[in-house]
């Protein structure tokens, strides 16, 4: 029941697990959607959706899955009971079929149909099966279940079917879809990914190690002797290179919330940030106006930071082939005799593991935009978005990611 | 459904929500709840209890709290001091086992409501480690060697403030609900319930002032509907002429929290 809804929701991305499918078909089995649309769909969300991000999939999907379901907001419950008929199938005959084909070349228009509807439900006040004007089953009017007539409305299961399509239609859910751009605090949630907890520090033993303690007071003939630990911590370092350039002015924002959001994950046992212009050349600026003279160079940096920061460059790749492959392609500063794309080749060299985040990132492949293809055969590039920064940070976290 | 959860005479919820509560009850799953600050996920849990009827036992998650807290504690410590005094008993384990909230939730005579709220506080792996026990409803004391399983399936209600993304194999074994800040409708509803005597004139001055508040993009902290309530009564005990709310923002400290929001605001609305 259903399965082709199951397969809809995945082709969306919705990552639903058999798992989930089984218990929704067990709710429907104990029938907890009480045969009703909006329930169903408040239902099948509720144990298939586990995050609001997902929310719109799951809308678009439902949608795709079940649009072809109309109802009339005002059908009255007693109605819905006369429609309700499991033989309809049994009543089905030849002499229909063909009459209906028939009604298929006739112009129906849609708007009539829905004002003689609503007039006629007002007029009618029993059952009428069969008929050729009431609404009722098998009948040839436009209106009812099971009839014979295309384009009509169709009156069926309950009521209730408009409103799901109602939310559906509003969308509301379509700003937390994770493949936007992000904030803040889902920046720290990505960033918190980032980590690798480790006692083999270098730092004193502060913690009590109860369970030693115990066992070297029992030892000890009951007299007390205390046991010290390490505690756990964060031996993640990170190095995070930001491009503060023209074409990054529009992203001023996005990145600001980048930088407090690492700085405020207090969690790492290092952070490093410096800034470059449109590339990384000879030197590394201390401050996002990118002022010459007060920078370091980007040599003292590989020295002094070790293979092990992980290292997030942050820039738009937006930059003329002169920039990125000229030995004097650096047209605010000092090249150090190297072309940007060396500069590059030497980060990736003196680092284990380095991603770049692309705030404004071509999907797929872009050959025009050369420098970002070409920087992409060097680096890692992900989007800046909740998707992009959760897909780099576990690059990351991979042992020899690049 | 025997018993369903219905809106109690404090605590109003969405038909959706409701559904979602009767869900999880009827299928035995933990009913995981989501939501901005301030829109009653707490309140959630105490309303479930009252409507059904049954104790409600509070599991606070905390940053340092580890799984383990929930199930058992061993006091160690204390047997060992017992032990150097000879007190009496010392041989029992039993004596030193210390329930926690889940362990009191699975042992009680009588079918309870166990809210985990926050759980999003604790470590990236605690929910995980609590897989089986919610699963099964059992754990296993191992200095005893005793299982405890639970008497009456309690009813679990977990809380989120999406601080830290929960992990899949957890959320999958959840039913879901995700609180939408509530419309005008509803929260003049919600206001009314804590406030029954409230003036129709004061509520929607101070309800138009809120929604515009939140609908301004630059304010960073979004005011709650649990601060709208607060706020409410703050104009009532102030008895501010209703007409001067929107002008004046009397006692504005209680929605907007934060000095660059305050700047915001009252930009905004002078214009």
């Amino acid at each position: 029941m259903f399965t082709h809804f199951y397969y809809t929701l995945k082709a969306k991305g919705l990552d639903v697990s058999l798992g989930e499918w089984l218990t929704l078909i067990e709710a429907l089995h104990r029938n907890l959607a009480d045969s009703n649309l909006t329930t169903f769909y408040h239902m099948a969300k509720a144990i298939l959706v586990k995050r609001e991000t997902d929310f719109d999939k799951f809308d678009m999907a439902f949608e795709e899955e079940f649009k072809g379901i109309m109802s009339e907001d005002s059908v009255r419950s007693r109605m819905l009971e006369w429609l309700n008929k499991e033989d309809m199938n049994d009543l089905f005959h030849e002499s229909d079929k063909a009459w209906l084909s028939n009604m298929e070349e006739m112009h129906i228009d849609k708007e009539d149909v829905e004002t003689k509807f609503k007039q006629r439900l007002k007029d009618q006040d029993s059952e009428h099966n069969g008929g050729s004007y009431w609404i009722g089953t098998m009948g040839k009017t436009s209106f009812g279940n099971t009839g014979g007539n295309v384009g009509g409305i169709r009156v069926g299961g309950s009521t209730g079917y408009e409103s799901a399509f109602q939310v559906i239609g509003e969308r509301k859910y379509k700003d937390f879809r994770d493949d936007r751009v992000i904030d803040n605090r889902q920046f720290m949630q990505a960033l918190r990914k980032l980590r690798e907890f480790s006692t083999r520090l270098d730092i004193p033993k502060t913690e009590l190690d109860i369970d030693g303690t115990v066992q070297k007071t029992c030892n000890n003939g009951g007299c007390l002797e205390i046991v010290m630990e390490k505690p756990r911590k964060n031996t993640i370092k990170l190095l995070l290179l930001m491009d503060s350039g023209g074409t990054m002015i529009p992203y001023a924002q996005l990145m600001n919330e980048l930088f407090q959001s690492v700085h405020r994950s207090n969690h790492y046992k290092d952070v490093k940030t410096y800034y470059f212009h449109n590339c990384i050349y000879s030197h590394v600026y201390n401050t996002p106006e990118c002022e010459n003279g007060d920078w370091i160079e980007t040599e003292w940096m590989f020295r002094n930071l070790d293979k092990d920061y992980k290292v997030i460059i942050v820039g738009d790749a937006a930059m003329a082939p002169e920039e990125l492959y000229a030995r004097d392609g650096n047209y605010r500063g000092p090249n150090g005799g190297l072309p940007g794309m060396e500069w590059l080749q030497l980060m990736k060299r003196n680092y284990k593991s380095v991603v770049w985040l692309n705030p404004k990132m071509a999907i797929g492949d872009a050959p025009w935009r050369e420098a970002e293809t070409a920087i992409k055969q060097v680096f890692p590039m992900y989007p800046l978005t909740v998707n992009g920064l959760n897909q780099a940070m576990q690059k990351l976290m991979k042992r020899q990611a690049c | 459904m025997a018993e369903n959860f219905t809106s109690t005479g404090e605590y109003v919820a969405s038909e959706e929500l409701i559904a979602s509560v009767n869900i999880a009850i009827e299928l035995q799953k933990p009913l995981l709840i989501k939501g901005e600050p301030g829109t009653g996920k707490t309140m959630l849990a105490k309303a479930v209890a009252q409507s059904l009827g049954k104790k409600l036992i509070i599991w606070n998650v905390k940053s340092t709290t580890k799984a383990q807290d929930g199930l058992y504690m061993y006091d160690t410590i204390q047997r060992l001091y017992d032990g150097q005094f000879g007190e009496e008993g010392v041989d029992d384990i039993k004596r030193y086992i210390k329930l926690g909230k889940l362990g009191e939730a699975f042992s009680d005579e009588e079918q309870v409501i166990l809210l985990i709220d926050e759980i999003d506080k604790a470590d990236l792996e605690f929910p995980n480690d609590l897989l089986w026990e919610l699963d099964q409803m059992e754990f296993y004391i191992h200095e005893t060697r005793e299982t405890i399983r639970a008497r009456k399936r309690p009813i679990v209600i977990i809380t989120s403030n999406a601080e830290k993304e929960l992990p899949d194999a957890f959320l999958r074994r959840c039913i879901f609900h995700y609180i939408d800040f509530p419309d005008k409708e509803l929260m003049e509803e919600i206001v009314r319930t804590h406030y029954p005597d409230v003036e129709d004139e004061l509520l929607k001055n101070a309800m138009d002032v809120f929604y515009r508040i939140r609908d301004m993009r630059n304010v960073r902290k979004k005011p709650s509907t649990s601060e709208l309530i607060d706020w409410i009564r703050a104009l009532q005990i102030g008895g501010i002429p209703t007409e001067k709310i929107a002008s004046t923002l009397p006692f504005v400290g209680v929605i907007v929290k934060k000095d660059e929001d305050l700047a915001e605001v009252k930009k905004n609305m002078s214009m």
